[in-house]
């Protein structure tokens, strides 16, 4: 879709949150003011440091949190509205899941919380449960499990309603280098599904990863917006890449190029991600992991609320 | 109906069922079930055999009804109003909330689901202990052959008809203010308000010597084969334990007969006497409705102690009222409908507050409407001369204005003195319990629910 055709999912303006003490003085303003447009089909990052407000943001637009001034609007509707709510998926932080309940509990649960219909809520578990490979661990409980487990339970919770907009707090928190590529891959075809999806991370290399445009906040205040090919680029540098050059025509190549620009040129020889290469290492089945999720992507949002 | 809103009603029903099933699996797997399981366990089947009876049939049955049901329905109400402070405060707490919250979930349906399944918990443990307790009674009835006495009973209950104190008053008020006899240096509310006080003294002191007569209005009339128990229940006026003799006689209205009872030793406080419809002559077809009884001190009058009555309460005729069994029901039922009450007062504070203090405000008002529903009865306006005694009346009257709906029902006096649940109390306790006040109690919850943060500056 043309981006200028784009609709706004999520606006703010003007968007501020001051917490209180008891008393109701001011502790701290955590988000100053903020102005900020994800549109539909987008991929697009929070970023910024500890205490920069990405999460008070998260949790204004989610209705968490009432914003001290300034306006919200996801999905063209209020924060609080249950209509917008039902075309959202959200992953927090920490996962927060009920430990006693098992995985199908908790997606079973949380299908019921859409008003989905039983049959469609058990059919929808069980499609979750396979894409995030836990069928082997349906039936233990929660409370047992580690937190790259419990990160996958989170994640199929946020896609029971086979989202329109996804919005997730750190999803790659928890996670195995295997388990995180899953997820970026994740995002991608979700995104490529036409779902808009809303990230924060601290690890910047996955933003980078999936994100079409990022903004960076500190200290609640927005620092810089926009693609991340453009912020990325360094107008005045040029690169080639050349497979099986050997020494002497690189050199060669080297001296010709000083010799017409006058300027030093940089020989390098460029290494895969240490990512790539452990992936490449501890490759396993679930390397095609976006195709099990075809069930969900282009699925028309959940409007389960009507 | 539109098919829209027939999905909408449906949705909204899952949504309900979803958080009810939440909330039940929550309870049924942690291991206060379990304690609160073998608690009342314990009541009902350690406690009976563990206190001593006077011997007798009713003695035995008094056991089982008052300390079994009052000790379980007491754990209840504790287990209850405790699980409703946690529901809300717990999930808000521990941040479990906020993943439900960003579903499309609106605030009654949180809380209706949450009620729902405490209302099923307690359904569920109601349902265990009367059950046990009507397994013992049965069994006791076996064992020690209590088809021979007149227990377990269920009676409907006719209270004397007597003016209101307040037009009596009233009507004394305007006497002696028509005679300019009105005492000085008070004002009339106060006049009015010591004679209010005064007035069902006349009804409730029979002097050595004297006679006192009461009407009754059965709300049920007696057929010929049934009979009609007279209830007297007296204080002496001294701490005696003197000997007191009367006559009492009891008419019917209808056929213009009477049956008198000569009563020689009294020395009880409670006397039961039941006389057969054929002793009123030949019934009419609607039955035997307006009864006239009186009762005469025959005392020396030098030697024997006066009587004393509580107005309108221990004077009573009591008629057939179906199965003890059915009460056993109406009771349970009165019981849960209070069950649900503290249920939904809990999950209300459980949304305003943390669960510490949800638990100690819900605690503090149980143990204020307790004692404010004794201290209404027993301290009078004039004993509270000190401002702390004024604000203890002040706080006991306003919590007993505020619960006297809620807990006019008696459940477990009914069932030991054998009177039956009459139908517009029960069904004023399941409105007003079950009904009216959680939905009172509600929207109070929803609206702060909605306005409430439910995460923090984490």
């Amino acid at each position: 879709m043309p981006e200028s055709k784009r609709q706004p999912v999520i606006e703010t303006r003007g968007l501020r949150k001051v917490f209180r003490d008891f008393w109701r003085r001011p502790t701290v303003e955590a988000v100053k003011g903020l102005d900020l447009t994800v549109n539909d089909g987008e991929v697009f990052g929070l970023l910024g440091p500890n205490g920069s407000g990405k999460s008070t943001t998260i949790k204004m637009l989610l209705g968490l949190l009432r914003p001290s001034a300034g306006v919200v609007r996801v999905l063209d509707a209020a924060p609080d509205d249950t209509r917008a709510k039902a075309r959202i998926g959200y992953l927090p932080e920490v996962s927060h899941l009920h430990p006693f309940l098992t995985p199908r509990e908790t997606l079973m649960y949380y299908a019921s919380l859409f008003g989905m219909p039983r049959k469609e809520a058990v059919r929808r578990t069980h499609e979750l449960l396979v894409m995030v490979d836990l069928e082997h661990a349906a039936d233990r409980a929660v409370g047992g499990f580690s937190k790259g487990m419990a990160r996958r339970v989170g994640l199929a919770q946020a896609l029971v309603n086979a989202p329109g907009l996804l919005i997730l707090d750190e999803p790659t928190s928890g996670l195995d280098p295997i388990g995180s590529r899953e997820v970026k891959d994740l995002v991608c075809a979700l995104a490529q599904g036409g779902v808009t999806v809303l990230m924060t991370s601290h690890l910047l290399a996955d933003v980078e990863d999936v994100c079409d445009r990022v903004a960076i906040l500190e200290r609640g205040v927005l620092r810089a917006e926009g693609k991340i090919a453009e912020l990325l680029r360094q107008p005045d540098a040029v690169r080639f890449e050349v497979e099986g050059l050997d020494e002497p025509d690189a050199a060669a190549v080297r001296a010709e190029l000083e010799a017409r620009t006058g300027r030093r040129v940089r020989q390098e020889y460029p290494a895969m991600s240490l990512e790539r290469y452990f992936l490449q290492v501890v490759a396993r089945d679930g390397q095609q992991r976006a195709f099990a999720m075809a069930p969900f992507l282009g699925a028309a949002p959940a409007d389960t609320n009507s | 109906m539109t098919n829209d809103a027939q999905n909408g009603i449906a949705a909204s029903a899952r949504r309900i069922g979803g958080v009810a099933v939440l909330a039940v699996r929550a309870a049924l797997r942690t291991r206060t079930v379990g304690a609160l399981l073998a608690l009342l366990a314990v009541c009902v089947l350690v406690l009976p055999g563990a206190v001593k009876g006077d011997g007798t049939p009713e003695g035995e049955l008094h056991i089982l009804l008052t300390y079994t049901l009052g000790f379980a329905f007491g754990i209840l109400c504790l287990a209850t109003l405790w699980a409703a402070c946690a529901l809300f405060a717990a999930e808000i707490d521990s941040a479990r909330m906020q993943l439900s919250a960003v579903k499309p979930v609106r605030a009654a349906e949180f809380w209706a689901g949450k009620w729902l399944a405490l209302l099923a918990l307690n359904a569920a443990a109601l349902l265990a202990v009367y059950t046990g307790v009507y397994a013992q009674v049965r069994w006791r009835m076996h064992r020690d052959g209590w088809e021979t006495v007149e227990q377990p009973v269920s009676r409907y209950v006719a209270h004397p008809l007597l003016p209101s104190p307040r037009e009596e008053a009233r009507e004394t008020l305007d006497e002696l203010r028509a005679r300019n006899e009105l005492p000085k240096g008070y004002s009339e509310r106060t006049i009015l308000r010591a004679l209010e006080e005064k007035a069902p003294e006349k009804y409730t002191e029979i002097p050595p010597g004297r006679q006192q007569a009461w009407r009754f209005r059965l709300s049920r009339p007696l057929r010929a084969g049934e009979a009609v128990t007279v209830r007297l229940r007296f204080e002496t006026e001294y701490n005696t334990r003197a000997q007191v003799t009367g006559i009492c006689r009891l008419g019917c209205v209808e056929t213009a007969r009477a049956v008198e009872v000569p009563l020689d030793d009294f020395t009880l406080k409670e006397i039961e006497f039941a006389v057969d419809a054929r002793a009123f002559g030949q019934a009419p077809d609607a039955g035997l409705r307006t009864f006239e009884l009186s009762f005469e001190h025959t005392g020396d009058a030098k030697h024997a102690p006066g009587l004393l009555l509580r107005f309108r309460k221990d004077v009573a005729l009591l008629t057939p009222g179906g199965s003890f069994w059915m009460n056993l029901l109406r009771a349970a039922a009165v019981h849960g409908s209070v069950l649900a009450l503290l249920a939904a007062f809990g999950l209300t504070l459980s949304i305003c507050f943390s669960l510490p203090v949800a638990a100690f405000v819900a605690t503090v008002l149980l143990v204020l409407t307790m004692v404010g529903n004794s201290v209404v009865q027993v301290v009078s306006e004039e004993d509270a001369k000190k401002w702390s005694n004024r604000a203890g009346m002040l706080v006991s009257r306003t919590v007993h204005g505020a619960t006297r709906h809620a807990l006019k029902a008696e459940p477990l006096a009914a069932l030991t003195n054998g009177e039956r649940l009459e139908a517009d109390m029960l069904r004023a306790s399941l409105v007003w319990n079950a009904l009216l006040l959680p939905l009172l109690l509600a929207a109070a919850g929803c609206a702060v629910l909605r306005r409430r943060e439910l995460a923090d500056a984490e």
